[in-house]
């Protein structure tokens, strides 16, 4: 029975690590496409304000919600895999 | 030679990798099950890391214990033999902890040579003779025949997934020294351009790999 407990802390843990390293990709990549994007040109006013605008909208967005799916799929998986293995 | 040094420490990577998956993921082997039944194993040192580990639930001893093991026959003649250990929690990530009832599973589909039974007995793990090491069994499935094709989904998804976790990696890798490590080293160009006596020193330091991640972490300090 302990053996589940430490299963899922340590899961816990390696998924939280996965989730902030994507969500500082993720985060990256959406700022560098906003200043390319303005970059480009015909926006009209400051480049900053833009930007953090931008980046607002994002942490709003269901992009960024979608990050969660890092926690849900592999839970989905190791219970799918649980219950192929035991209950079929 | 340092082509050498290279190639040979890619190979054997790739060798430890391509084991690895080898081992771990599942595989499917078409036989009739003579035999199942469970003998007291002694597990030594060398071989028990091809064991579950003695917390799982299938004995209480790390030296030596009850293993259930499920005795087949290929359809050429040739032999295998299954352990049917509970995989544990963590690795190998099967979470199979119905052994008992695969083993009555596998003893209800116990067939005589002249009239087979083929059973798909999906495994994971090597036999090795020399090292008493037996792959694991986690299901059996009675099957058509022994010519029955069996489409590996299960690797194909895994694989799928392990080379996308890679190139995401890459790519994550690539983004951080674009945006991060890069910038940093310009910076620390521009600064020491001003000194001209130590321009040469910094260009030194900002040169490659660590110099670079030098450069990078330079910028986390505070600016003067």
């Amino acid at each position: 029975m302990i053996g589940i407990l430490r299963a899922a802390v340590l899961g816990f843990i390696i998924l939280s690590v996965a989730y902030v390293l994507i969500s500082i990709y993720s985060r990256s990549v959406r700022r560098e496409k906003l200043e390319k994007k303005f970059d480009a040109g015909g926006i009209e006013g400051d480049r900053d304000a833009y930007i953090e605008d931008g980046m607002r909208a994002y942490e709003k967005g269901l992009r960024h919600r979608l990050l969660w799916l890092v926690y849900i799929i592999p839970a989905l998986v190791v219970s799918a895999t649980i219950y192929f293995i035991n209950y079929q | 030679m340092w082509t050498y040094v290279k190639w040979s420490f890619r190979i054997l990577l790739l060798l430890l990798v391509g084991g690895f998956l080898h081992y771990t993921l599942p595989q499917h082997d078409i036989v009739r099950i003579t035999n199942t039944y469970n003998r007291l194993t002694t597990v030594g040192s060398e071989n028990s890391w091809a064991y579950a580990s003695p917390d799982v639930g299938t004995g209480e001893s790390t030296v030596t214990r009850d293993i259930r093991f499920i005795e087949a026959a290929f359809e050429d003649g040739s032999v295998i033999v299954y352990r049917n250990e509970d995989t544990g929690w963590i690795w190998p990530p099967y979470f199979k902890y119905d052994s008992s009832n695969l083993q009555a599973e596998s003893g209800n589909l116990k067939s005589l040579q002249t009239a087979p039974k083929w059973v798909s007995v999906t495994h994971y793990g090597w036999r090795l003779a020399w090292l008493s090491i037996y792959p694991n069994a986690v299901s059996v499935k009675e099957v058509a025949g022994p010519d029955v094709r069996i489409i590996p989904y299960v690797n194909i998804i895994v694989l799928i997934a392990l080379a996308f976790g890679v190139f995401m990696l890459r790519r994550m890798w690539l983004q951080f020294w674009e945006r991060m490590v890069e910038p940093a080293v310009a910076e620390v160009g521009e600064t020491w351009d001003g000194v001209e006596a130590q321009a040469g020193a910094a260009k030194a330091r900002a040169g490659g790999f660590f110099g670079r991640i030098g450069a990078w972490f330079g910028t986390w300090r505070k600016k003067p």
